[in-house]
């Protein structure tokens, strides 16, 4: 509850007072946030044993519907996850003239938190909505160019996918035994084959639209390169692990009756948009475009990693969906960096930028490695263990989602020496010091997770245990 | 009982009083007896107050107010003192609007209470008459007028309709006291024995209520009536006389329970279409009232789906569903009322908004928010517990019906491209101007109730 409270509190003191402060000073205040995750785990997680703890729990709406949230070693990397980057994204905000930004990006953030604690069904789709507000207000308020259709196909797009959500749920509900959105209850209905294909499908179509799977990512190109870069960093570090949070924690535990139904035709999507995002990327001239498909590419083989249904799958898919948090936020703060200090963000415009500043060629290049995957940074793990996962699942897609490490070293060393190598086209002025801080920070963590990713493996292994028992638990109940 | 009174003596105050007064001096007095009035029906259904010697002088037979219609009579009067209050006066004199608009009220009042046929059609046509007179009241203006002819039309077809049902109802079950109706029909056997001049009865009653509440397919007057009306008239017709019309709908279709599962399969079907039209046909439209027309017809479509609910003991989901209505539809009408100019009364009318009225765009927007469905707003809270209770019936109609809200986004937010534009050259003067602080009270409401559902469950 506190990390939902306080980004709020703190969202609304922004809100009024905003203007009089200085923008760093709010980037540190939300790093409060962070402290009281902490405080949290340590105080309700008391052992590390997978458990979904309740850390509060008040009856809400009418029977059966509580605000209840809880924390269990997924859920924690998530809201670790958010209430680490939202400072860094807060800290990235280049100038002074976008008042509402602060109290958007914190208020996101007390909807992210809730998004991936709340325990209750209908807590989730509120807050899953919740949280879409505030990023469409962001594209909608500061996009460069043309900004009501993309952000209104992207709100649609979304809002249709939770409604789907939605029905799911309410079917769910209405199954129970005593009327409860509760998740163990919610969990405890069985169903037969076909209702849990529909049921399945409602959760599987909003959760595909958000990560995005293939035929659903229409939205995702355009309002990535037309938000303003903090509504990126938010769209695609937090926002997309939302989707894939989803699928883990409630799709597949909630469909496992038809999971084997399902378990094909995402596995194979998935592969479709791990080929066809790094295709794309590589011919892209803009930097944030080839970012968005990159990232459609890699989000593509966690969702298929998480699909194989194997432990080893699982992990490296929640792994990587932290790792790809801290890739994909660095990259778009570099190409902020580079658009507003060398004035554009166009390859065939950029070129030799490395000697202007070495610390932020070396920056940059490290970011460049950990997201293709070179070993010993952060990318490596993850992306081992759910290829190994792909491979055992089916031999074929194994060997096409294996491109991707070839493909993804294409496009990322293809944007590194456009960018910074060869001949200077542009200029990069002198980078303040406050404005590398941030990206220290997540250099920093792009090594140590590369290092040793047992750090992270240990928190989750449990609550991943406890999943892949539910999955199985249901799958149970056919057989 | 007490708040049709002070309703029904305030509008002949106010009729008389006001004769020959500028309608400003009569605005204060008559908002405040509704909100009286409103108070009063709380507090009585609430059972902290008790009128008891009151409501005996009225025969019981006839009308009846149970502590939930006397929810919505509060609700009602709330919302008509609100619009009294916020819509700016007219300057020629004369403040007979005021005391009709009242007057009207006391038919929706009556409609809410009936418990009796006769009773219900004398509630509409006192709910309709006034409405008449005021649909034109703007008598200088060609659509007024068009629109007061229209309405008159299609109101007195309807009402007539709605009188043959009854009558057909009467040849059916010897009876036309709705409690004695239902309690007839639940006798084993009495239904086989006339059962087509009961079910004609119902189609042709019917009929002339989805008139009232414009319903598909009872709906083409609907958009030109509203856009031909003075705005605080319009305002009146699609909050007011839509409520009132859902409540006397449940209330006399409860009477035939015996028959529900017969009438669920046409209303789901006109609950689908009603959605469906309502929705796609407000995306083309281009002036603001003319949507907001289309959007309460989608509304009633969504409330159509109530009536397929067991709807005895889900009566104050309708309640719910009436506030978020009520509040989102007054606030967007009044921002309709105060940006347009004879000029620009499409969507270009809240262009440069946010720079202009910071506090106006925030409370639209959160308008929108609600009248859209989007969480924690009580928009929002109305229509899940309305969809969830309907869902149980029919899946199918609540899927489209959430498609339906899916597509309402593309309307509602259409108002955010203008809003949202830094262009200065609309007359950003106008846009200055204060907002009312009924209208903040209303915004606030529609976030509270939205933030503690269990509001109305207890209340009921």
């Amino acid at each position: 509850m506190e990390i939902i409270i306080l980004p709020l509190i703190l969202s609304l003191l922004a809100a009024f007072i905003g203007s009089k402060i200085n923008k760093t000073v709010w980037g540190l205040l939300s790093f409060v946030s962070l402290f009281a995750m902490v405080y949290m785990k340590q105080h309700y997680v008391v052992h590390n044993d997978g458990v979904w703890h309740n850390t509060f729990d008040v009856p809400w709406f009418s029977n059966g519907i509580h605000f209840t949230l809880g924390l269990d070693g997924l859920t924690g990397l998530m809201i670790l996850l958010t209430n680490l980057l939202v400072p860094i994204i807060i800290l990235s905000i280049q100038t002074n003239n976008q008042k509402s930004l602060i109290p958007l990006i914190l208020f996101m953030q007390a909807a992210l938190n809730g998004v991936f604690m709340a325990k209750d069904g209908l807590m989730f789709y509120i807050f899953w909505e919740l949280a879409l507000i505030p990023i469409y207000f962001i594209c909608l308020l500061y996009s460069s160019q043309d900004a009501f259709k993309t952000t209104i196909k992207f709100f649609i797009y979304t809002f249709v996918g939770s409604l789907a959500m939605l029905a799911s749920l309410i079917y769910l509900y209405l199954k129970t035994e005593n009327h409860s959105f509760a998740y163990d209850e919610l969990l405890s209905v069985q169903l037969n084959y076909t209702e849990s294909i529909w049921v399945g499908a409602g959760f599987l179509f909003a959760f595909a639209v958000k990560i995005p799977i293939f035929p659903f990512h229409s939205w995702q190109a355009n309002t990535y390169t037309n938000a303003p870069a903090q509504g990126s960093m938010l769209l695609s570090g937090i926002m997309l692990k939302m989707g894939l949070y989803g699928l883990l924690r409630w799709f597949m535990p909630m469909a496992g009756e038809s999971i084997a139904f399902f378990q094909p035709i995402v596995v194979l999507l998935a592969v479709i948009g791990i080929i066809y995002g790094a295709v794309i990327a590589i011919k892209q001239n803009d930097l944030k475009r080839l970012i968005a498909f990159s990232s459609l590419s890699h989000v593509g083989l966690i969702a298929a990693g998480f699909m194989t249904l194997s432990a080893v799958g699982i992990q490296g898919g929640v792994l990587q969906m932290f790792v790809h948090g801290i890739n994909v936020v660095a990259l778009f703060y570099i190409v902020e960096i580079i658009e507003t200090h060398a004035g554009s963000r166009e390859l065939s415009k950029l070129g030799g930028l490395a000697k202007f500043n070495r610390t932020f060629a070396v920056i940059y290049l490290i970011v460049v490695l950990g997201t293709a995957a070179v070993p010993l940074t952060n990318g490596f793990p993850g992306e081992l263990l759910l290829l190994k996962s792909v491979f055992d699942y089916n031999t074929v897609t194994g060997v096409f989602a294996g491109l991707t490490i070839i493909l993804c070293a294409v496009y990322m060393l293809r944007m590194y020496q456009f960018s910074m190598l060869g001949e200077a086209k542009a200029t990069l002025n002198e980078i303040g010091l406050m404005k590398m801080i941030p990206l220290f920070i997540l250099v920093a963590l792009v090594i140590l997770i590369g290092v040793c990713p047992q750090l992270i493996i240990d928190q989750i292994s449990p609550s991943i245990q406890k999943i892949m028992l539910e999955i199985s638990n249901s799958k149970g109940v056919l057989s | 009982m007490i708040g049709i009174l002070i309703v029904f003596i305030g509008a002949v105050l106010v009729l008389f009083l006001g004769l020959n007064k500028p309608e400003g001096g009569m605005k204060t007095l008559s908002s405040l007896l509704l909100f009286l009035a409103g108070v009063m029906s709380l507090l009585e259904s609430l059972s902290i107050l008790n009128f008891e010697r009151l409501s005996n002088w009225a025969p019981k037979n006839m009308i009846d107010f149970s502590n939930g219609d006397l929810m919505f009579v509060s609700l009602l009067a709330f919302v008509t003192a609100a619009i009294i209050a916020i819509f700016p006066s007219v300057e020629e004199k004369g403040s007979d609007r005021l005391g009709l608009m009242m007057l009207s009220l006391t038919g929706a009042f009556m409609m809410i209470g009936a418990d009796h046929l006769v009773m219900l059609f004398l509630g509409i046509e006192v709910l309709s008459i006034p409405l008449y007179v005021l649909a034109g009241s703007d008598k200088h203006n060609l659509r007024s007028n068009e629109a007061a002819i229209k309405y008159f039309l299609m109101g007195a077809f309807s009402t007539a309709i709605f009188l043959l049902g009854c009558a057909f109802i009467y040849g059916g079950s010897g009876s036309l006291s709705l409690s004695e109706i239902s309690l007839r029909m639940s006798i084993v056997g009495h239904l086989s024995e006339f059962p087509a001049l009961i079910k004609v009865g119902v189609i042709l009653m019917s009929t002339g209520l989805l008139f009232k509440v414009s319903a598909f397919p009872f709906h083409f007057w609907a958009p030109d009536v509203y856009e031909g009306s003075p705005n605080k008239v319009t305002t009146f017709m699609a909050v007011i006389v839509k409520i009132a019309g859902f409540v006397a709908f449940a209330n006399y279709l409860q009477a035939f329970e015996a028959l529900a599962s017969w009438y669920h399969q046409w209303l789901i079907i006109l609950a689908v279409c009603t959605i469906i039209f309502g929705n796609i046909a407000a995306i083309s439209q281009k002036t603001v009232k003319r949507t907001l027309a289309y959007s309460s017809i989608a509304h009633a479509g969504y409330l159509l789906l109530f009536l397929i609910t067991p709807m005895k003991a889900n009566m104050w989901i309708l309640f719910a569903y009436s506030v978020a209505y009520a509040l989102s539809t007054v606030v967007l009408f009044y921002f309709n009322d105060k940006y347009s100019t004879p000029k620009e009364y499409g969507f270009g009318m809240f262009s440069g908004l946010l720079k202009n009225n910071q506090s106006a765009a925030i409370l639209m927007v959160i308008s929108l928010f609600s009248i859209a469905g989007i969480p924690v707003t009580v928009g929002f809270t109305a229509k899940y517990y309305l969809f969830t209770s309907a869902f149980e019936v029919s899946p199918l109609a609540v899927c489209i019906a959430l498609i339906g809200s899916a597509i309402s986004i593309m309307y509602y937010f259409k108002a955010f491209k203008p809003m949202f534009e830094s262009d200065e050259s609309n007359a950003s003067q106008a846009q200055a101007g204060k907002v009312n602080f009924v209208v903040y009270l209303m915004v606030a409401a529609s976030i509270v109730f939205g933030l503690f559902p269990y509001l109305f469950e207890r209340c009921f």
